[in-house]
């Protein structure tokens, strides 16, 4: 018993340490956001002190001066277009393969598999190049080759939970006087809400962050998310803007972290589900 | 309220593998659970033929795989029909959508809408069809009343028991008055206790509500108790349709015989015998039995011969008799007490024979029987079916 207690402890203090070398870095940037430009390369590791503070300076300048919330705007934009159309584009897929066998659906289906497998930089060159033809280099264009890149596992993982559904509750539906779109709709859809947070999860993490596919594919002068502004701060011939990166990069992070608050317990739920499910 | 016309309904499966499988199959070939395989697929349902009247209760009964969940999805719809007719209400409705056939399906598995409650379940329906709100809730009212659902109706489905489960899947079919109410193994996923209950509410249900039932199980206790007609089926074929005293007391055949009633009948290998004065005898074992005078008529009527067959005896008409003449030997294998009755297996010429007997009367007669007792048996020549050996059909 006593043995076990102090496992528990070692275990506890294990992971204590483990979570503050996680959060380190992230707490190095909070700090370094409220210092100085010189002072941030000359003491990056040492709290703000009179000498090196400069209070909210960096972030008015990375708002100000870089268009740092013209970017949070394209940024939000992007990233709730394209998961609102992969949501809805995916799970209807997913639906679709799942409910009508036949071997263009399977083929459908090994595809979005296949592409999970893909790496973004051996179609990097070609995809810009099309984009770029298509007329695809704005964030409403951005938004279709999002869908593409996550359909794969939106598609996969849709697909799984598809496959658990009785089909008698759609049979129900379909005798009850459901078209197919309104069986979809007023039941397949409700039934897969614990997958659409999970989806919507992941792919919202992923598309906030991202940073090389709009770079490639966006009109920057025009259009510029988070993550393109903080790479655009550092500037040409070497001037690095330290100050209003730190600041832009806990203005970047807050979203995200407030969002996985929120949302905390539907992960969790839904790690669970699948560990359940097999 | 509508009737039902099923004519030579037949379903076919495709192939898997396609055209080249297809080839490979021959025709007339059986596959599965003896289904017949053809050039075209699996033959699920072959020439079904059946008239349901109006306000009628047909139950399809027969094993798994016989094809009569197949059947009743193709009534709903939910299955295409290779080949034949079906009416509902006068309407050939081969190609009408389930949504247009105004029916509804009671499924085994309850298929309840798992994010709505109760009422939303059952005004799911009414509500696709436009139906006003006051309407709306003073038929999920009634329906809830019948069915003894109206506390559980804010809840939703997975706070509800199984049998209460069931109870809203049935709501919500009679909740909108469809014309035909199919059921598919709506009791199979029930614990025997509540199979019971449930079984006298659908009697009771069905005295309430002005509809046309079809209702598919594998339960012939099911079958015999609920339906006016029973239809048994076998490999996707009709073997007999007919109440259910008829299909208990003149099966069609071998295997109609041993799948309706409980304990199953026993059959025997016998000798009927025609006379020089055109009567019958069957000779089973040592013993001779000579059949009732109906029967004897219907087996002359039928021009029946001297032939070698199977003969059918049901457990309940089998009597424990003392030693002697006429008589079948054997020795007991089995006994089970079921309470006011006990069921013997015993085993007589190498089969296996049940007899039911009732328990304070072998008490009295034969005292307690143990397993590896020799008995001596018989049975009245007016309760006997006589099957022909090479095709299993009732001579009679």
């Amino acid at each position: 018993m006593k043995r076990k207690h102090i496992l528990s402890w070692v275990g506890t203090a294990f992971f204590c340490v483990l979570c503050f070398i996680w959060v380190l870095p992230i707490i190095i940037v909070l700090m370094d956001s409220f210092k100085s430009r010189t002072f941030i390369s000359l003491q990056p590791f040492e709290l703000p002190t009179e000498q090196t503070f400069v209070g909210l300076e960096n972030y008015i300048q990375a708002i100000d001066r870089y268009g740092f919330l013209d970017a949070v705007w394209w940024t939000v934009f992007i990233t709730i277009g394209s998961v609102f159309v992969i949501l809805l584009c995916c799970s209807m897929c997913a639906w679709f393969i799942t409910r009508v066998s036949n071997r263009f659906n399977r083929a459908v289906y090994l595809l979005c598999v296949l592409s999970m497998v893909v790496p973004f930089q051996m179609v990097m060159f070609t995809l810009s190049l099309v984009a770029d033809r298509l007329n695809l280099d704005t964030p409403w264009g951005i938004i279709i080759i999002y869908l593409g890149f996550g359909a794969g596992l939106a598609v996969f993982m849709f697909c799984g939970f598809v496959k658990s559904i009785p089909i008698e509750i759609e049979e129900a539906a379909l005798i009850d006087g459901c078209s197919p779109l309104r069986t979809f709709f007023s039941v397949v859809l409700p039934i897969m809400k614990p997958t659409y947070i999970s989806v919507g999860i992941l792919q919202t993490m992923w598309i906030w962050n991202d940073f090389l596919l709009p770079y490639l594919v966006l009109d920057t002068n025009d259009y510029k998310t988070i993550s393109i502004v903080i790479q655009f701060m550092k500037g040409s011939y070497g001037r690095v803007d330290m100050g209003a990166i730190m600041a832009a990069l806990i203005m970047a992070v807050i979203p995200v972290v407030v969002f996985y608050l929120l949302c905390q317990k539907h992960i969790i739920k839904g790690v669970a589900a699948g560990a359940v499910k097999g | 309220m509508a009737e039902v016309s099923l004519r030579h309904i037949e379903k076919v499966y495709p192939h898997a593998g396609g055209k080249r499988r297809a080839h490979k199959a021959k025709d007339g070939e059986k596959k599965g659970p003896n289904l017949k395989v053809t050039d075209e697929g699996v033959l699920a349902v072959e020439d079904f033929n059946l008239e349901v009247a109006d306000r009628e209760f047909v139950v399809l009964v027969g094993p798994s795989g016989c094809g009569k969940s197949t059947t009743l999805r193709m009534v709903a719809g939910l299955e295409e029909i290779s080949r034949g007719e079906l009416y509902i209400d006068g309407k050939l409705v081969n190609d009408v959508e389930p949504k247009n056939r105004d029916i509804a399906m009671v499924f085994q598995s309850y298929a309840l809408y798992p994010h709505m409650t109760v009422r939303g379940n059952m005004e799911f329906p009414l509500k696709l069809r436009k139906i006003p709100k006051e309407d709306r809730d003073k038929k999920v009212e009634e329906a809830a009343k019948i069915l003894g659902i109206t506390q559980y109706l804010d809840r939703k489905p997975k706070e509800l028991s199984g049998g209460q489960r069931q109870r809203v899947a049935i709501g919500r079919a009679i909740v909108r008055e469809p014309k035909v109410l199919l059921m598919d193994e709506p009791l199979s996923n029930l614990d025997a206790k509540l199979r019971n209950q449930m079984r006298a509410e659908l009697i009771k249900l069905r005295e309430r509500i002005d509809t046309t039932f079809m209702y598919v199980t594998h339960d012939q206790t099911e079958a015999m108790t609920l339906g006016d007609r029973i239809v048994v089926m076998k490999d996707g074929t009709v073997q007999q349709i007919g109440t259910p005293q008829d299909v208990y007391d003149h099966p069609s055949n071998v295997f109609v015989a041993g799948f309706i009633g409980t304990p199953q009948m026993n059959f025997y290998d016998a000798e009927l015998v025609r006379e020089a004065g055109g009567s019958y005898t069957v000779r089973v074992g040592d013993a001779q039995v000579v059949p009732s005078a109906e029967k004897q008529a219907r087996l002359a009527a039928n021009g029946v011969g001297s032939q070698s067959i199977t003969l059918g005896v049901r457990p309940e008409h089998i009597a424990l008799s003392d030693e002697g003449q006429n008589v079948l030997n054997g020795v007991v294998d089995v006994v089970e007490l079921m309470g006011s009755t006990v069921n013997l297996h015993v085993n007589a010429y190498g089969h296996d024979s049940v007899i039911v007997a009732q328990a304070a009367s072998l008490m009295e007669h034969a005292g307690i029987v143990k397993t590896g007792d020799a008995v001596s048996f018989s049975f009245s020549g007016n309760t006997v079916h006589f099957f022909s050996r090479e095709t299993g059909l009732n001579l009679e």
